[in-house]
């Protein structure tokens, strides 16, 4: 056993920390701070994708005839780690889960046109599973691809589709059988966004990220659009929510925030002989995340550590998307507690504290209890393939 | 990074389980209730397979100077709540002297404990929080020192050989070996009827040999003794809670109320796998923490991050597993009652969580 990061992973590490400080330039900045581009899809940040991709990051664990350099899951991790603590927003659901599905179950024409160039950075997806009446209980879902003889035609609506407003493609789960059972009528398209059958309306969120509202009207998609086998895409859906799982609580961003709210209590003076980081109750919070972050970050390594062998553990999965996902509310609380009511206040504001990073964080920190599959049936997954207990109904 | 578990590893832990299994089971456990907690059989049974030698090295006849080893034999302790307190023995005593001492005490007493010979620590104080700081005194005159103070929570003292006491002197903090026929102990009675004792020092000669370190190297020595302690006790942690949790599982997938198993309602199966959650965090921050040992002297934080864990597993899970079980969690007939005793020992020895925080938060603020 051996539970740290080697000579090589740290000095990638570095490498990565230099890469992105001159990456991210001040005009990528300026665009990422402008409401309509934080999630990305500006022309600064699409630039930043190909430069990324054209030099390599983007596929480090890929196979090499995608583009990618074969190093193991745990520099991939590195990577997504590093490029989230710098605030870029990273488009991690196209190249940590969805790409990787293609890579593997696509057709030749979706290896070729599709995963490399998700290695390139030319190319972002949406994903399309939830439907008005079919969330948690996605295998549901409604929106159908009937059998033609060239191909497809799908119809149907979709919910909360984040970044369909700047994807190039959506990665579509719809029904194929309807005599099956729900499980097992399901298949998976590569849907291009493009098409004149697609279009969308905006949800505006909370967290002042936008999603959408997808509608797909008599699309007509090639036969090598179908990724996997026909009827069998549930295993897929389920894969890649493992992976997206994992992928949503990487604690590169909250580490990073704990040692930005941490040097702020221990700078800011609370009056002439005192610090904020002097007071006992701001040690306690501070102590409460650090111990919370080092479980995640354990979580996290074991989890990709346990990819570089193939078999994603569904119980393991599960405990971090569950873990993660509330402990970022808890963190996020107890850190603005230390800043405390200047915490409030918004970017643009005067007076903001790290340009009032807490301020969105907290309001987009509910999304992960219930998005990438609800908690509930998190747990349920838990005690069945954990503790091996009963299915509950 | 290798989360993988070795296979001499695996081996240990199967093979204890078989043990304790059969020596640990309701009938045998009874028996230790209401009198002295000390299975001598087992232990003996133990030295003779060599497992008092986990964390030890080969020259002394111990099985490899590995951490991870040594947790799996206290994570199996407190799995089968075995009657054995071994913490005092072969985690401060044998893992300090192994670290800070020289060769003719490594060779006296490492190999005298591989054999099963007891000896054990006294180094907590009542009324002192801060155990890097001991009230108790030894002055120096001459070659002797003569030593002062009130210990407790000493493990299995009566049938120890010697004590390893801390004490503060003007050389700084001293870690010393006392032979426990020049102490005045007196038995507690504590929750899980483990066997703790008083131990009370007044005026204690020993000679300066009784030393186990290297003149200046006292409250290193003794800041990785807490450490170490912290840890290998979280691995006791790690086995009780693992226990409760395989309980809850077991109970409420057979236990049928309104006709189904009471483990397919989501208030149940959510409560534990809540638990198998927060047993997987403590898990993973003893691994990292016995691992980093290994190679580091000091890893306080890690160590203060297990025992937080641990201190915050063992009050949640004891809990839901009585709350899961219904009245059978309380009924001494079950199985689920030791550990709920257990559970709350091991979550307050070495400091509560809040006081543990306490101190994570001053050392991640200072800057050390």
């Amino acid at each position: 056993m051996l539970i740290q990061l080697n000579q090589k992973q740290l000095k990638l590490q570095n490498e990565l920390q230099e890469y992105f400080e001159s990456l991210i330039t001040p005009a990528l900045k300026t665009e990422l701070n402008h409401p309509e581009h934080f999630e990305g899809g500006g022309p600064e940040f699409k630039k930043a994708m190909k430069t990324m991709g054209s030099d390599g990051w983007i596929g480090l664990s890929w196979k090499k005839e995608f583009g990618g350099k074969e190093l193991s899951p745990i520099e991939q991790y590195i990577f997504v780690e590093t490029v989230m603590r710098t605030g870029f927003p990273f488009p991690f659901l196209t190249t940590e889960s969805v790409g990787p599905m293609i890579a593997e179950h696509g057709s030749e024409w979706a290896k070729e046109e599709i995963a490399t160039k998700i290695l390139k950075g030319e190319l972002i997806f949406g994903i399309g599973y939830s439907e008005p009446n079919s969330g948690t209980d996605l295998a549901s879902l409604q929106t159908k691809a009937i059998k033609q003889t060239d191909g497809y035609l799908i119809n149907g609506q979709k919910m909360w589709t984040s970044l369909a407003n700047f994807s190039d493609y959506i990665w579509l789960a719809t029904r194929t059988d309807f005599e099956a059972k729900n499980h097992k009528g399901i298949s998976m398209f590569i849907v291009p966004t493009d098409d004149p059958g697609f279009s969308m309306s905006a949800i505006n969120t909370l967290g002042d990220v936008r999603t959408n509202a997808t509608f797909y009207d008599n699309i007509h998609v090639p036969e090598t659009h179908l990724v996997g086998e026909l009827n069998q895409g549930w295993s897929l859906i389920t894969s890649q929510l493992n992976l997206e799982r994992l992928a949503l609580v990487n604690h590169g961003p909250v580490e990073e925030l704990y040692k930005d709210v941490l040097e702020t209590a221990q700078s800011t003076k609370i009056n002439k002989d005192q610090y904020l980081s002097d007071l006992s109750w701001v040690k306690h919070n501070l102590a409460q995340v650090h111990s919370g972050i080092e479980a995640l970050k354990l979580i996290c390594w074991k989890q990709t550590w346990i990819m570089e062998s193939g078999q994603l553990n569904m119980a393991e999965a599960s405990v971090a998307k569950v873990y993660g996902s509330e402990f970022f509310i808890e963190a996020y609380r107890l850190m603005m507690e230390i800043i405390g009511e200047l915490s409030i206040l918004k970017n643009g504001s005067e007076l903001t504290i790290l340009n009032a990073k807490l301020e969105r964080m907290y309001r987009t920190a509910s999304i992960l209890t219930f998005g990438g599959g609800t908690n509930e049936v998190q747990r349920d997954i838990i005690a069945m393939a954990g503790l091996l207990m009963p299915r509950s109904r | 990074m290798d989360f993988s578990e070795l296979s001499h590893q695996s081996e240990i832990r199967d093979s204890l389980d078989k043990i304790f299994n059969e020596h640990c089971s309701q009938e045998r456990l009874k028996k230790y209730d209401s009198n002295f907690k000390h299975d001598k059989n087992l232990l003996s049974l133990l030295a003779s397979k060599g497992y008092l030698g986990l964390g030890l090295n080969e020259k002394y006849d111990g099985s490899g100077e590995d951490l991870y080893d040594l947790g799996i034999l206290f994570e199996r302790l407190g799995y089968h709540a075995a009657p054995l307190s071994l913490s005092g023995c072969l985690v401060d005593v044998a893992q300090t002297i192994q670290k800070f001492s020289n060769e003719e005490f490594c060779n006296e007493i490492l190999g005298s404990i591989i054999a099963g010979e007891i000896y054990t620590s006294a180094i907590l104080e009542p009324s002192n929080q801060d155990p890097e700081n001991p009230i108790t005194t030894a002055k120096i005159e001459d070659d002797q020192l003569i030593i002062s103070g009130t210990k407790y929570l000493s493990e299995i003292s009566s049938i120890a050989k010697s004590i390893l006491i801390s004490a503060n002197s003007n050389e700084g903090v001293l870690l010393i070996l006392v032979d426990t026929d020049q102490v005045k102990l007196t038995e507690l009675n504590s929750t899980a009827n483990s066997p703790l004792f008083k131990v009370e020092l007044d005026s204690v000669r020993v000679d300066r040999e009784s030393i186990i370190h290297e003149k200046g190297r006292g409250l290193e020595a003794l800041r990785y003794l807490i450490q170490i302690n912290m840890v290998m006790r979280s691995y006791i942690s790690l086995g009780v809670t693992e226990k409760m949790t395989s309980l809850i599982a077991g109970y409420t997938s057979e236990r049928e109320q309104f006709g189904r198993v009471i483990g397919t309602f989501q208030a149940v199966s959510h409560r534990a796998a809540d638990c198998f959650i927060e047993l997987e965090c403590l898990r993973l921050v003893n691994q990292q923490a016995a691992i980093n040992l290994n190679t580091n002297l000091d890893c306080e934080n890690q160590a203060l991050v297990s025992k937080i864990w641990a201190g915050n597993a063992c009050h949640k899970i004891s809990y839901s597993a009585q709350h899961l079980h219904g009245g059978m969690g309380v009924d001494k007939d079950y199985v689920l009652w030791r550990y709920c005793l257990l559970a709350k020992e091991c979550e307050l020895i070495n400091g509560s969580s809040s006081q543990n925080i306490d101190r994570l938060g001053e050392n991640l603020t200072t800057n050390q």
